[in-house]
C-alpha cells in the first residue's frame, strides 16, 4: 500500500512546471550548469530509477554529489533539500512536534465537546438547547478555517491584546508561552471540528435511538443512562471512529492555513513553503509520512469497527 | 550605490510583496542618526536581529549574493580583500576602503591584472593565518557551479581562463579539479603566500570593487565541506559562529573570535559583544515590537517594514528620531520579452498604454519610491541621466497614466498585428492587483492581455527559461558595484545573467563591450546613459519605479542608518548605547 | 427527491404527522415537505437571507451598475498616495473603524487600486458559488455510485474501491491541490479546455470533487455494510429481488438521509475550500475577483482597515451558514425520519 503511494507520489511530482535543476540554477545559466545541477540532483536518471534511488535511500541511506564534495545521507533517507541545505527526514522530525501538539491538543477539545454536544442535543431533541447547539454548530462547521483564524486573531491578539503574538516553543522550554501561542490554534481547529462531531453524534444518536433494541433496552427498565452509552452510543460508535481516526490522522500532516495563520513551525507551513518553492524532495517527503498516517489511521479504525459493532463482517 | 540582490532572490522578494516586502516610502527623508556619528559608540552588549525568513538563503561566502546578507557577513564574519567605506552619504558610502589587502590593488596599465597584497596577522577563528592561498582557493570554488550556486560568476566572466563552447569555463572547479591549471595561471600566489594576483581577460578598470563581494572571499581548502560548507563556513572577521538552527524558531549567534586582532583590521568597529539573529518570525510580530520597543527590543532590528506599519510609523512624531526613509538600490521593471514582441512600435506601444501611475500607488505610493525612467538609478551617482523616456523617446510626451490613444496608433503603424500579451509575475497578492492594473492597461489599447501567475519561490527558475518566459516579465534589479556595468550588461545583452528581455543587438552589444574596457570612468558613464537611453528607446523594458525602503531599528541602536552600498545596515559600524 | 422518499422502505416507513393525517392523501409530497419547511423559523429565515444573496449574486451586474460601481474600474481618487495608497481616512492616528467607507463605496475601496469592494464581493461570490456548485454535484454522483458499488458488490469491487479511496483519502489533498495546479491547469488546456479561467476553474472542480467523493462513498458503503444486513434487504433477497431492485428500491432509500447531509454540508464546504485554495494562491486568474484572493490581501491591512478584512469574511460565513442552515431544514422537511420520530 505504502509502495503504491510513494509510487503514485513519485509520479505525480516528477511533472511539476518549474525544472528543479533550472532553480538551483541561479542567474548566469548556462545549458551546461543545468545539465551538471540534473546530474547533482539525481534527475538524470529516468524516473523509475530516481524512485528506485529513493527507495533504497530510506533503507539503507544514499550520497549525494560527488568527489570531494559529496555526502551521505543516512537511512532511512527520505531525501535531501538542496534549498535548504538538509535532509529531508530532519526538516521532517523538527517540524512534527508543533504539529503534534496542535492535533493532540485540538483533538481532545474536539472530541470531548463535539460528542457530549452530540449526546446532549439528542437527548434533547427539539428544545431549545438543541436548536441552539445545532445552529451553533452549523455556524461554526461552515466558517472557513482561516476566517475564524484571522478573526480570533484579529480581535484577540491585536485589538483586544489579551494574547501576545504567537511565537512558538516547545511545552518543555516554556510552558506558559506554549500554551499562549497553542491557545487560539487549539480554539480554530476545535470550533471546526467539534462542529461537525456534534451533528455526527447526533444523527447517530437519533437513528440508533429510534432503533428496536433500544425501545426494548428501554421496556427492560435498563436506567436511561445505560441505555445510552452501552447501546446508544455504542451503535452508533462506528462512523464517529472512523471520522475521528481519519481526522487526526491527516491533522498530523500539518494544518496548513492555521499553522500558516499562527506562525507554528509545522509540517503544514513546511509544505507550503515546500510548495512555493517547488522543493521536491520535501514535498514528496511529506506527503509520504501523512500519508502513511492515514493509512496506519484507517488500519486501525478497521480492526476498531469490527469491535464495535459486530454486526459488521470485515470483508 | 550599491549592491544589489541580484535578481535572483531580489526579485522575488520584490514579487513576494504582502509577504516579505514592505517596499513603500515616504516623501521626506526621516533618517535620525545617518552619518558615523561615533560619539558615544561603546564596547558591548548583544544586537539581535529578527528574521522573518527561516534560515539564510546562503550562508557560505562564494553563494551569498543578497545586499542584506552580504552586509552582515562581511561585516561580522568574511573579510574581503577591499569593502565599502561606512557611511551613510550616498556616495561615500559607495567608496572602498583596503580590507584584508594593504591597499585598493594595483592594475596593470591596461586593468588585465590586478594584484593584492594582505595585511599581516589576519587569522581564521582557528588560528591559523589567512594565506593567498586561502584567497585563491575561495575564488576557485566558484566554477564548480554544480554545487556552488546562487552566487555572483564575475570570477568565471572576468578571469583569463578559456570558455568551452557552449559558454562555461573550462575550469570545473576545485573538487574536480577539470582544468586546475588554466585557474592556476590566472590566480597566482606570490612565494611568501601574500600577495594574489588576478589576470583577467579583459580591462576591468573597477576591479577593486568586484572583490568587495564575498565570493572573492577566502575558504581554508582543509575545512571546505562542499555542500555542507553553507552550514558551517570557518570565520576570519572579529566574530564567530556558535550557533545556527534553521526553520522557524531557529537562531543564529555570532559571538566574538578571540583569533581576530583589531590591528589586522581597521575597518571593521565590532562594537556589540554579540550578534542574534531570530529566524522565522511573523513579519507582522516583527514590526509590532519594533513599534512597541519594549526593554528587551531596543537593540533590535529587521529589514523593511510591512505596508501595514507604515503609516503607524510615519504618521506618528514619536518615530521621527529613528523611522528610515530611503532610496534603495533597485529599479523595478517590466522586461519585455524581445524575441515575442520583435516589433519595435508594439514595444512601444506596451510602454506607452502602461499606467504607471496606478503601479506606483498599487506598490505603496509615495513610500514605494518614484516614476523611473530607466534601468540605472539616480542613487548610482555619475552614471544616471535622464533618459527623457516619457517626454518624447517614444515619440511624444506619455503620461503616467499612460496614453492608450497613442498606443493604439503605434500600433496601427507597425502594419502587423499585436501579437497578445502575457504578464509573467510571482503570484502574491500586491502582484495581483498589479497584474489587474497591466491587463487593464494594456485592454485599453486595444491589446490582448493575459496574467500569468507563478509560485513566488520558483519565480526566476520558470522566467531565466526562454521555453516558458512570455512577453512582459515582472522584475527588478540593483547594481552589484556602484557602476552601470554591473546593470546594463547584466539586464540587456546575451552574455548577462539576467537577460529577461533576451535582448540581442548587435551595435548595442558592441558599444556595451566596448563601455565594460572604457578606462576613461568619466567617459564611461556618459556610455552607460547613452546606452540606458537606448534600451528604454528600443523598449527592452519598461522601469516602472525608482524604489524606496523603510526600517524602524531599535532606540538603542547606535549607526542604525541605510548603507547605500548594499541598502542594507552597516553591521560592522553598528553598536548598542549603553 | 420526492420519488425517492416515497419509495422509503417498508421496515421503516416514515412516521405520518399527528396533525397532517387527515389532508395527506390530497397533498404531494413536495407540498408536504414545504409545509413543513414553512414552519421551521430558522429555515425560513436562512432562506431569505440566502435567496437575497443568491440573487445579488446573480444580478452582480445590473446591481453593480445601477449603483455606478464596478469591480475593475480604479479609483485612484479614493486613496491616498502619500500614505502607502491605502483608503483615504485610514491609517493616521484616528482614523474609524469603518474608514474608508463612503456612500459611492458601501463596502469601501481596495487598497492600492482604488476598486469597488462593494461589486468585488458580489463579482467573487457568484464565481464562488458556481464552482462549489459544480463540484458538489459530480462529488455526490461519483460517492454515492462507489459506495454503494463498494458495499452492497463487496469481495473484490470493495478491496479495489476501497483501497482507491484509501490512497485518496490518504493524501493531504490541499498540498497535492497546490503543488499540481499549474501542471494540470496546462493538461487541460492541452484536451481542449480554453485557457484561462476555464481551465481554472475545471480544474478545481475536478480536484474538489476527485478529492471530495471518498468521504461520502465511505459513509454510503459502511451504511451500505449496516443496512444489507437488515431483516428487511434479507426479506428481498430471500423473494428472489433482483440486485438492481435491491440497490435502487431497498438500499438507496436508506441510504439518502446520509447522501443528503453530506450534499448539503459539502456544498457550503466547497465555497469555503475554495476560498482557502484562492487564499493560498490558487484559483482563479486576475482582475477575477474571488473571496479567497480578497482576504488574503486585506490580511496585510488587518490592523490599519479592519473593514476590509471583516466584511468580505462576514459575508463569506453568512453565505456558507445560511446556506448550511437552508440545507439543514431542507432535510428536515424532506426526511422527518431523521429528526421526528
Amino acid at each position: 500500500m505504502l509502495l503504491l503511494l510513494t509510487l503514485v507520489v513519485f509520479l505525480l511530482f516528477s511533472v511539476l512546471p518549474a525544472d528543479p535543476a533550472r532553480l538551483t540554477c541561479g542567474k548566469a545559466c548556462t545549458p551546461a550548469i543545468i545539465e551538471a545541477n540534473r546530474e547533482r540532483l539525481g534527475l538524470n536518471l529516468p524516473v523509475w530509477q530516481q524512485y528506485w534511488e529513493f527507495l533504497k535511500g530510506i533503507f539503507v541511506g544514499r550520497t549525494y554529489g560527488s568527489g570531494t564534495a559529496s555526502f551521505t545521507c543516512d537511512a532511512p533517507c527520505l531525501g535531501y533539500s538542496f534549498k535548504r541545505g538538509e535532509e529531508v527526514t530532519t526538516l521532517i522530525k523538527t517540524a512534527f512536534p508543533p504539529t503534534m501538539w496542535l492535533a493532540l491538543g485540538a483533538f481532545i477539545l474536539w472530541i470531548t465537546v463535539g460528542v457530549s454536544a452530540g449526546v446532549y442535543t439528542a437527548l434533547r431533541r427539539g428544545r431549545w438547547q438543541d436548536k441552539t447547539i445545532m445552529g451553533l454548530s452549523l455556524v461554526g462547521y461552515s466558517l472557513p478555517s482561516f476566517f475564524i483564524g484571522l478573526l480570533l486573531l484579529f480581535f484577540v491578539i491585536i485589538k483586544w491584546q489579551l494574547l501576545p503574538f504567537p511565537s512558538y516553543v516547545s511545552p518543555f522550554e516554556d510552558p506558559v508561552q506554549f500554551f499562549q501561542t497553542m491557545l487560539l490554534p487549539w480554539i480554530v481547529l476545535a470550533i471546526l471540528y467539534a462542529a461537525f462531531y456534534t451533528r455526527l453524534t447526533r444523527n447517530q444518536m437519533l437513528d440508533t435511538l429510534g432503533e428496536d433494541y433500544i425501545r426494548t433496552a428501554r421496556a427492560k427498565g435498563l436506567p436511561e443512562r445505560t441505555v445510552i452509552r452501552k447501546h446508544g452510543l455504542r451503535a452508533g460508535l462506528t462512523p464517529i471512529v472512523t471520522a475521528a481516526g481519519l481526522d487526526l490522522a491527516g491533522l498530523l500532516g500539518g494544518a496548513i492555513i492555521t499553522e500558516q495563520i499562527y506562525s507554528l513551525p509545522g509540517l503544514g507551513s513546511l509544505a507550503i513553503n515546500s510548495v512555493v518553492d517547488a522543493d521536491l524532495p520535501v514535498i514528496v517527503g511529506i506527503t509520504l509520512v501523512t500519508a502513511s498516517f492515514i493509512i496506519i489511521a484507517n488500519l486501525i479504525v478497521d480492526l476498531l469497527y469490527a469491535v464495535i459493532d459486530p454486526r459488521v463482517r470485515l470483508v | 550605490m550599491g549592491k544589489a540582490k541580484p535578481g535572483v532572490k531580489f526579485a522575488v522578494v520584490a514579487a513576494a510583496g504582502a509577504l516579505l516586502l514592505a517596499a513603500c516610502g515616504g516623501g521626506s527623508s526621516d533618517n535620525g542618526d545617518s552619518g558615523n556619528g561615533d560619539s558615544g559608540a561603546t564596547k558591548g552588549g548583544t544586537i539581535t536581529y529578527l528574521q522573518l525568513e527561516e534560515q539564510f538563503t546562503n550562508l557560505d561566502p562564494q553563494r551569498v549574493y543578497t545586499g542584506e546578507d552580504l552586509a552582515f557577513f562581511n561585516g561580522t564574519i568574511f573579510r574581503t580583500l577591499t569593502a565599502y567605506k561606512f557611511s551613510a552619504d550616498a556616495a561615500e558610502g559607495t567608496t572602498i576602503v583596503p580590507d584584508m589587502a594593504t591597499d585598493l590593488g594595483t592594475p596593470n596599465a591596461d586593468s588585465t591584472e590586478w594584484q593584492f597584497t594582505l595585511r599581516d596577522g589576519i587569522t581564521w577563528e582557528t588560528g591559523d593565518p589567512v594565506t593567498c592561498e586561502d584567497v585563491k582557493y575561495g575564488v576557485s570554488r566558484t566554477f564548480a557551479t554544480d554545487v556552488i550556486t546562487n552566487g555572483p560568476t564575475y570570477a568565471i566572466s572576468m578571469l583569463d581562463i578559456p570558455s568551452e563552447e557552449d559558454g562555461s569555463s573550462s575550469y570545473k572547479g576545485p573538487y574536480t579539479g577539470v582544468g586546475q591549471e588554466a585557474f592556476d595561471q590566472a590566480v597566482t600566489c606570490s612565494e611568501d603566500n601574500k600577495t594574489i594576483t588576478f589576470k583577467l581577460s579583459r580591462p576591468v578598470p573597477d576591479f577593486n570593487y568586484t572583490v568587495t563581494l564575498l565570493s572573492f572571499a577566502a575558504v581554508p581548502k582543509a575545512a571546505d565541506t562542499g555542500e555542507k560548507y553553507d552550514d558551517k563556513p570557518v570565520a576570519n572577521g572579529p566574530y564567530k559562529i556558535q550557533e545556527y538552527t534553521k526553520g522557524k524558531g531557529g537562531k543564529f549567534i555570532l559571538v566574538r573570535n578571540d583569533a581576530w586582532s583589531q590591528d589586522s583590521d581597521p575597518y571593521r568597529k565590532a562594537y556589540p559583544d554579540q550578534w542574534s539573529v531570530d529566524f522565522g518570525i511573523d513579519p507582522t510580530v516583527i514590526d509590532q515590537r519594533l513599534i512597541a520597543g519594549a526593554a528587551a527590543d531596543q537593540a533590535t532590528l529587521s529589514n523593511a517594514l510591512q505596508p501595514q506599519s507604515l503609516p503607524i510609523v510615519f504618521n506618528d512624531p514619536k518615530f521621527e528620531n529613528r523611522r528610515i526613509n530611503e532610496f534603495d538600490p533597485y529599479v523595478r521593471y517590466f522586461a519585455v520579452n524581445v524575441q515575442k514582441v520583435p516589433n519595435l512600435k508594439h514595444r512601444q506601444a506596451i510602454a506607452a498604454a502602461m499606467n504607471r501611475d496606478a503601479l506606483l500607488t498599487n506598490a505603496g505610493g509615495a513610500f514605494a519610491g518614484d516614476l523611473a525612467d530607466g534601468v540605472i538609478k539616480p542613487n548610482i551617482g555619475q552614471d544616471y541621466a535622464p533618459t527623457g523616456l516619457w517626454e518624447g523617446l517614444l515619440g511624444q510626451t506619455i503620461p503616467a497614466t499612460g496614453d492608450p490613444e497613442y498606443a493604439k496608433q503605434l500600433i496601427a503603424d507597425s502594419g502587423e498585428p499585436m501579437p497578445t500579451i502575457t504578464f509573467d509575475y510571482p503570484n502574491t497578492p500586491t502582484n495581483e492587483k498589479a497584474a489587474s492594473i497591466v491587463v487593464a492597461s494594456l485592454q485599453a489599447a486595444g491589446i490582448t492581455a493575459k496574467p500569468n501567475p507563478i509560485e513566488a519561490g520558483q519565480y526566476y527558475g520558470v522566467v531565466f527559461d526562454p521555453e516558458k518566459a512570455h512577453e512582459v516579465i515582472n522584475a527588478g534589479w540593483g547594481p552589484d558595484w556602484p557602476n552601470a556595468s554591473t546593470v546594463i550588461p547584466e539586464l540587456f545583452t546575451p552574455s548577462g545573467g539576467f537577460n529577461l528581455s533576451q535582448a540581442d543587438d548587435k551595435d548595442f552589444n558592441a558599444n556595451v563591450d566596448a563601455a565594460k574596457i572604457e578606462s576613461d570612468r568619466a567617459a564611461q558613464a556618459t556610455q552607460w546613459q547613452e546606452l540606458n537611453k537606448y534600451a528604454m528607446e528600443q523598449v527592452f523594458a519598461i522601469p516602472t519605479r525608482f524604489g524606496r525602503d523603510q526600517r524602524l531599528p531599535g532606540e538603542k541602536l547606535g549607526n542604525a542608518y541605510l548603507w547605500p552600498a548594499y541598502g542594507a545596515w552597516p553591521y560592522g559600524d553598528m553598536y548598542v548605547t549603553q | 427527491m420526492s420519488v425517492l422518499v416515497q419509495d422509503n422502505p417498508a421496515a421503516s416507513p416514515p412516521t405520518p404527522d399527528p396533525d397532517q393525517g387527515e389532508e395527506i392523501q390530497g397533498r404531494s409530497l413536495s407540498a408536504i415537505a414545504w409545509g413543513r419547511f414553512r414552519r421551521d423559523k430558522v429555515g425560513m429565515f436562512s432562506l431569505g437571507v440566502l435567496i437575497l444573496l443568491l440573487l445579488s449574486a446573480l444580478l452582480a451586474g445590473p446591481i453593480t451598475s445601477l449603483m455606478g460601481v464596478d469591480p475593475y474600474t480604479l479609483n485612484p481618487e479614493a486613496l491616498d498616495k502619500a500614505n502607502g495608497g491605502i483608503p483615504l481616512g485610514c491609517g493616521v492616528p484616528d482614523a474609524s473603524f469603518f474608514c474608508g467607507i463612503s456612500r459611492e463605496h458601501p463596502f469601501g475601496v481596495e487598497p492600492g487600486t482604488g476598486r469597488d469592494l462593494f461589486a468585488r464581493v458580489l463579482y467573487g461570490m457568484r464565481i464562488s458559488i458556481f464552482i462549489a456548485l459544480s463540484a458538489t454535484l459530480v462529488t455526490t454522483l461519483l460517492g454515492t455510485v462507489f459506495g454503494i458499488v463498494a458495499g452492497y458488490l463487496g469481495g473484490r469491487w470493495d478491496t479495489v474501491i476501497s483501497r482507491l479511496m484509501d490512497i485518496i483519502l490518504a493524501f493531504p489533498f490541499l498540498l497535492i491541490i497546490l503543488a499540481l495546479s499549474g501542471v494540470f491547469t496546462q493538461r487541460l488546456v492541452a484536451i481542449g479546455v480554453p485557457e484561462g479561467n476555464p481551465a481554472r476553474i475545471t480544474y478545481l472542480v475536478l480536484v474538489l470533487s476527485l478529492f471530495g467523493w471518498p468521504y461520502l462513498a465511505r459513509i454510503v458503503r459502511g451504511q451500505v455494510l449496516s443496512v444489507r444486513e437488515r431483516e428487511f434487504v434479507e426479506a428481498s433477497i430471500a423473494m428472489g429481488a433482483g440486485t438492481r431492485r435491491i440497490l435502487f428500491k431497498e438500499m438507496l432509500p436508506n441510504l439518502w438521509a446520509p447522501i443528503m447531509i453530506y450534499a448539503t454540508l459539502t456544498l457550503p464546504t466547497y465555497i469555503a475550500t475554495e476560498a482557502v485554495l484562492s487564499f493560498l494562491g490558487v484559483g482563479v486568474l486576475p482582475p477575477t475577483p474571488t473571496f479567497g484572493a480578497i482576504l488574503a490581501d486585506s490580511v496585510t491591512y488587518m490592523s490599519i482597515i479592519p473593514s476590509y478584512l471583516l466584511i468580505p469574511g462576514v459575508i463569506l460565513a453568512i453565505l456558507v451558514v445560511t446556506f448550511n442552515l437552508v440545507g439543514d431544514s431542507v432535510r428536515d422537511a424532506l426526511d422527518p425520519r431523521a429528526s421526528r420520530q
